[in-house]
């Protein structure tokens, strides 16, 4: 997608309905969204169970729409549970993926009825040794990618020759270890990277059953499938053909569930906000908005991602300017060095791709209002639902 | 269709019909419900373990009731610690013979709602003139006790979370103190299958307080994996070893009404099996 797309002031119309009735910044939270990319996703790697990260975007309405889809989740922390817990989500299809947890974390886990969890060292395992008959556990593997924006086997993950070792000591401790885990990085380029992590852990997995018996009979490939912020990225049919055809060199035995976060989220919200204010300085004219990188585009800083914007003009002369938040704080800019037609006080702009790490890392700095998320698509609750269990 | 699976272990479990719910309970600290199953009755879960069910809990209560106090023979003062559901204090208050029962429960508030929902666990227990409640952590209660006993019933949650302090060496010590001559402790100590090293675990705490300790068993159907053990400690070695006459005897003279104990279930329940008898021998578990 394009930096920047300018539409006719006409085509403004729906959003500026919306801001009428809920207010300015707003995101909009489309369900159909989710569910499309759910589909695509299970489309594109048949057979793989998913387990969506609500670290992405964790929204009431995200998890009701993915849960009723019939996905399972990827969950972090006790928080997270807990909207779980209101969501009434299975606690059968959820796995724990934070590789470092506090014995709180683990017992609220266990009290939620989570019973998967994934360590990636020698410490993390003996955390688990009050919980052996209770829990199944993943080890987490490192392979790094430097071509990906964010690269999660830098902090987390162990070296593939170290996971014999967590093997031996787990099964020493009584602790059950049933697969393997990975992140091949996040917004990947391309899927050589989770292909390698397949092969290799599909080396651990068959040398360890030749050399004991043992299985390990699960095989979480994270997340990493892209989306198309400004730029190209690779179709998902593109993308995961590869992955597909490593998959299916498993041997059979061997179940693969994946944890999408950004790729289910980030199309489901659209960013809107208002032109508050408008100043000529230097060569260029600055815009600022109601919203900036320290709310709905804090993905900017914390994501490395650049959203694609439409703004609404039917002039046809450009200036060049800068898109600025709202904050005090001068690292507050969206874009600059653009070209774009004048835009008056009160005209909106729309940031496109904006479900993912956006409002999940937003931050109240100045005491500015977070934009308000309005849902829109959504399938209505099961009205018994809202007084049974956590049925599984 | 609405169920309920318990989630106590990852690779293993099993699944209710939720065919009513009557009562659910969700804080910061637990998650309790309470539901109708065609096949179990009433079931009671908590942060999803199942606790008690209506259908087979007199196996788990009549067991750990009976066999201590029938083994005994003269039982007067009577200890459950936890047991908030009722079912053990009716059981014990079956004994005409006992004068007095205390029973140690760290939350009043189970008792209420056990009443409540569950009220043929207690059938009227909590009602019985010889009863004394008192709302007390139990580790506490017989840390600092002068009261004595010739049996304690510890009917406790499992050794993961509040339950916990109930199944350390020095609460089996405390016990120890609040027994008179001859009396004997049992607790419930899980499902020796799923969970053999608390049997490893158990048997060596309870050997530097008791002259004779063991496990005796039963087969409660919801807690599930096969037969779970009850811990046996005592300073009177004979105590489990009588002539089924003897116990006959005093089964008769009691003249209480059972569904799953019996003299010979009584005495046969002391038989285990080998997996076990040689984890305690070498006091190692393999999984």
């Amino acid at each position: 997608m394009d930096r920047l797309s300018v539409k006719p002031r006409s085509s403004a119309k729906p959003f500026q309905e919306l801001v009428e009735q809920h207010g300015s910044p707003l995101l909009i939270l489309d369900c159909k969204q989710l569910v499309k990319q759910y589909h695509k996703l299970r489309q594109a790697l048949p057979g793989v169970t998913l387990y969506y990260a609500i670290k992405s975007l964790p929204h009431p309405a995200a998890v009701h729409t993915l849960e009723s889809l019939g996905a399972g989740f990827d969950i972090a922390t006790s928080g997270e549970i807990e909207l779980l817990w209101d969501q009434r989500a299975r606690p059968r299809h959820t796995i724990h993926t934070h590789p470092i947890k506090r014995d709180n974390d683990i017992r609220d886990a266990l009290r939620f009825g989570c019973t998967t969890f994934v360590v990636d060292n020698i410490y993390e395992l003996e955390k688990f040794i009050n919980y052996r008959h209770r829990v199944g556990l993943l080890i987490r593997v490192s392979f790094p990618n430097p071509a990906t924006p964010i690269d999660l086997s830098r902090k987390f993950g162990c070296k593939p020759d170290e996971v014999e070792i967590l093997l031996n000591k787990a099964s020493a401790l009584g602790l059950h270890v049933k697969g393997l885990s990975f992140h091949a990085g996040s917004q990947c380029p391309d899927a050589s990277n989770h292909v390698n992590a397949i092969e290799q852990c599909q080396n651990i997995i068959e040398s360890r059953f030749k050399s004991s018996g043992k299985l390990l009979s699960i095989l979480d490939i994270g997340g990493g499938f892209p989306v198309e912020y400004v730029g190209k990225a690779a179709t998902t049919e593109t993308f995961c053909r590869p992955i597909r055809e490593a998959l299916a060199r498993l041997p059979d035995h061997v179940q693969v569930i994946a944890e999408p976060g950004r790729f289910l989220s980030a199309p489901a919200m659209t960013s809107i906000s208002t032109v508050m204010g408008k100043a000529h300085r230097g060569d260029s004219i600055w815009y600022y908005l109601d919203d900036g990188v320290y709310g709905s585009y804090s993905g900017q800083i914390f994501d490395h991602a650049t959203y694609p914007l439409t703004i609404f003009s039917d002039y046809k002369q450009e200036e060049k300017a800068v898109i600025a938040g709202p904050t005090c704080d001068s690292i507050d800019v969206i874009a600059e060095d653009l070209s774009i037609p004048p835009m008056t006080i009160g005209d909106l702009v729309v940031g496109h791709q904006m479900g993912a790490y956006t409002s999940a890392t937003a931050t109240d700095f100045n005491l500015f209002k977070r934009a308000k998320i309005v849902v829109i698509n959504q399938q209505p609750s099961d009205k018994n639902a809202a007084n049974t269990v956590a049925f599984i | 269709m609405k169920t309920y699976t318990e989630t106590l272990y990852d690779a293993y479990g099993q699944e209710f019909r939720v065919d009513k719910l009557y009562f659910e309970n969700k804080t910061e600290h637990q998650h309790l419900v309470i539901f109708e199953n065609a096949k179990f009755g009433r079931v009671m879960a908590l942060d999803g373990i199942i606790q008690t069910t209506q259908a087979d809990e007199f196996i788990y209560h009549e067991m750990l009731s009976h066999v201590p106090l029938l083994a005994h023979g003269k039982v007067k003062h009577v200890l459950i610690v936890g047991g908030g559901d009722g079912g053990m204090l009716r059981e014990v208050c079956k004994h005409k013979a006992v004068e007095h029962i205390t029973q140690v429960e760290i939350d009043d508030q189970v008792i209420e709602m056990c009443k409540q929902y569950l009220p043929e666990h207690s059938a009227g227990a909590y009602d019985d003139p010889r009863v004394n409640i008192v709302i007390d952590d139990g580790a506490h209660f017989v840390n600092t006790t002068d009261l004595r006993f010739d049996v304690i019933i510890s009917d406790s949650t499992d050794p993961i979370g509040p339950g916990g302090a109930l199944f350390t060496s020095d609460f089996y010590a405390d016990c120890k103190k609040c027994l008179n001559p001859g009396g004997i402790l049992v607790t419930q100590n899980g499902v020796a299958y799923m969970q053999l090293d608390e049997v490893v675990t158990t048997n060596k705490r309870l050997q530097s307080h008791y002259k004779d300790h063991t496990f005796y068993s039963a087969a409660v159907p919801t807690y599930i994996g096969g037969i779970m053990t009850f811990a046996w400690g005592s300073d009177d070695e004979k105590a489990r070893s009588l002539p089924l006459e003897t116990i006959k005897h005093r089964y008769n003279a009691a003249k209480i009404k059972t569904r799953y104990y019996n003299p010979a279930i009584h005495l046969a329940s002391f038989a285990l099996p080998q997996y076990i008898l040689e984890a305690i021998e070498n006091q190692t578990w393999t999984d």
